[in-house]
């Protein structure tokens, strides 16, 4: 039954064989999952985000367990672009989906950036990471403000033939807002939610229990706002989304597809289980042969709101 | 250095396994023993990932993360097509740890692993000490088991109390040189792990080496001795981790050849003086 289905989705000009890619900084290059499973049972992946030089991350420690969640801030520790183009990427199977993630401290490096990355072609796409939500400058001053945000969009638009994803920050008062500026600056499709903005504190030491005192919330704890965010995004644009945060099952995943999203990335889930991807992408497929669905895609928006039959 | 290699690891995978015994051993700790269905074996120092509370990631998220655990015993690999019995000594220390405790033989629990870098073992010749505190010393029974052949091997197990010590007996049976220390006196030796090891090393013998498990101040003071006196001397840390795999970068600890290292991959297993210990918290 499942395999009558047609799982393929076109995420903003990316052509995936399934809805499922795997979210940055939780899958790192690629590689690392290849004792787990087949990479190319994912839709493809989004690896962890690059800068122009290596960086090194906070001291520990950097992260925490919360209910249902955990807290990170590791700050973007990267091997930076060359090392990725040079070593990491020509390891990656040909049949892999690669979208690589950007991260800068001003527009004129995430524009270096997309430049360079865009001239391999095993990258698939670039997504702009707009909102690292503990980093000291650079990510969420963009993801935080329209203006800035959709400067930064022009920008890495100009430079990128490839199809443009931008991931936006939950640290908003008006994702709406966010999104709309994306559309007209000419992103492809938009990926939200990063990890919410949190804290946690130990009492007994009195002490925050991150380095860095303050970290990003990510898991199942955070997927209700997640699933609010892409609702309403998916309310006032008319490019793809993608939708991210505490998936952890198939049903998880259908749940962003009915309220908007045209695909989705596993995060937080790859560390309690490495095969994840491949799980939810299956349970996705068997989920539209049990309700009817021909394709996945038409998951997308099939929401049944109040009051509609 | 040694003139010993570092073994390679097998790759790892993840698999449900099934909970053959959950023995209690005293006050919060545990014998917990999985049979692994096609378990790759395991070197000394490797780890596993286990999720506590149930097999499927849909019955928990709460607590979320699965929890790094030493392979005590069972470092042999499953037969093509079964199952190996693998030994784990864990200390209840909060949620995780506590839902691990309760699980009932018949019960299936989810583990990736063998996972990490491994003791590079005992140089012929040398005199090999062991120190373990706590439940560290799951981490060096193998180590002591294949050790005994040619070089002399102490053990050192150190605990608060005679209650928290485990796994006594099963050093004794591999006839090693075992010491026991009790911070509180209730068996073997009254005081720390150091103190026996410096006793140790002021001993005529040949040169020691020493690797050391524990909570990261024993460790810290054993990489203190091993650097005054210029011996070589291995760790394995314990750090927080989300994956085990090398991919959340959350376990990241200061290395002297500059920035951080993953104890998940690079380690758990150090030479002492490569971490910064002063950056450990
Ligand atoms: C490589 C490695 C091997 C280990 N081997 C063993 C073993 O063989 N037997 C065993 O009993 N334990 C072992 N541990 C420690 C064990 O993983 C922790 O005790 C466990 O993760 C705590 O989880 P919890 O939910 O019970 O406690 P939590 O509720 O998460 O925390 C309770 C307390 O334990 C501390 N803690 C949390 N995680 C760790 C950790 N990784 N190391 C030390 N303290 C921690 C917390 O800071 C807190 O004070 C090992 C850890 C590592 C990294
Ligand atoms: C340890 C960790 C590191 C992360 N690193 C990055 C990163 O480098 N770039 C990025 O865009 N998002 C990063 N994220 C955010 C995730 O990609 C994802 O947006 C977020 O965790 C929410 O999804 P989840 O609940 O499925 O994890 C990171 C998340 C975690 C937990
Ligand atoms: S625990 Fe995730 S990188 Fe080490």
């Amino acid at each position: 039954m499942t395999e009558s289905v047609d799982t393929r989705v076109d995420l903003g000009g990316i052509a995936l064989r399934n809805p499922v890619l795997t979210a940055s900084g939780t899958f790192g290059y690629g590689t690392e999952f290849a004792p787990f499973m087949d990479l190319a049972a994912l839709g493809g992946f989004v690896a962890k985000s690059l800068t122009l030089e290596p960086r090194s991350g906070n001291p520990p420690p950097r992260i925490a367990e919360t209910p249902s969640g955990m807290l990170n801030a590791i700050s973007i520790e990267n091997i930076g672009v060359e090392a990725f183009l040079g070593e990491r990427l020509p390891e990656l199977p040909a049949d892999v989906v690669v979208i690589a993630s950007c991260f800068g401290t001003d527009p004129g490096n995430y524009a270096e950036l997309a430049e360079r990355l865009s001239a391999s072609p095993r990258v698939a796409g670039i997504e702009i990471n707009a909102s690292c939500p503990h980093v000291k400058s650079g990510g969420i001053e963009f993801g935080q403000d329209p203006r800035l945000l959709g400067e930064l969009v022009e920008r890495v638009r100009a430079v990128t033939p490839k199809p443009l994803l931008v991931k936006l920050s939950p640290n908003v008062t008006r994702i709406d807002d966010m999104a709309r500026v994306c559309e007209a600056s000419g992103a492809d499709a938009i990926c939200l939610i990063n990890a919410v903005q949190a804290m946690e504190v130990d009492v007994e030491s009195r002490r925050p229990v991150l380095s860095n005192v303050l970290g990003g919330l990510s898991g199942p704890a955070i997927r209700p706002i997640a699933l609010r965010m892409v609702w309403q995004a998916a309310q006032a644009v008319s490019i793809p989304i993608c939708g991210v945060g505490g998936i952890i099952t198939p049903e998880d995943a259908v749940k962003f597809m009915l309220c908007g999203a045209t695909a989705v990335q596993v995060g937080t889930a790859n560390y309690l289980n490495p095969a994840v991807g491949r799980e939810v992408a299956e349970g996705i497929a068997a989920y539209a042969a049990r309700h009817g669905f021909p394709r996945v895609a038409d998951l997308t928006g099939a929401l049944r709101l109040p009051g509609a039959p | 250095m040694t003139n010993s290699k570092p073994p390679v690891p097998s790759r790892p995978l993840r698999v449900a396994a099934e909970v053959v015994e959950n023995a209690v051993e005293g006050p919060g700790n545990h014998r917990l023993v999985l049979a692994i269905p096609g378990w790759p074996g395991a070197e000394p120092g490797q780890f596993v990932m286990l999720s506590p509370g149930g097999s499927s990631e849909a019955e928990r998220t709460d607590p979320l993360l699965p929890r790094p655990m030493a392979v005590y015993r069972g470092h042999a690999a499953a037969p093509p097509g079964g199952r190996a019995e693998v030994e784990f000594l864990l200390k209840v220390a909060g949620r995780g740890t506590r839902l691990l405790a309760d699980l009932a033989p018949g019960q299936s629990i989810r583990l990736v692993g063998p996972l990490g870098s491994a003791f590079v073992p005992v140089a012929p010749g040398k005199r090999a000490i062991l120190v373990g505190g706590g439940t560290g010393i799951a981490s060096l029974y193998e180590l002591a088991s294949r050790g005994t052949e040619d070089a002399e091997v102490h053990v050192i197990l150190g605990a608060r109390s005679d209650g928290d010590l485990m796994g006594v007996d099963d050093f004794m049976a591999l006839g090693v040189n075992c010491h026991i220390t009790t911070e509180d006196g209730s068996r073997g030796r009254k005081g720390r792990v150091t103190d026996t090891l410096g006793e140790l090393l002021e001993a005529p013998g040949p040169p020691a080496a020493l690797f050391a498990c524990g909570p990261t101040p024993m460790m810290h003071a054993c990489a203190k001795i091993a650097f005054e006196r210029q011996l070589e001397c291995q760790v394995s840390l314990e750090n927080n981790m989300a994956c085990g795999f090398g991919v959340c970068l959350g376990c990241a600890v200061p290395v002297h050849s500059g920035g951080y290292s993953l104890v998940c991959r690079a380690g758990p297993v150090y030479s002492a003086d490569q971490v910064v210990w002063e950056g450990l918290s």
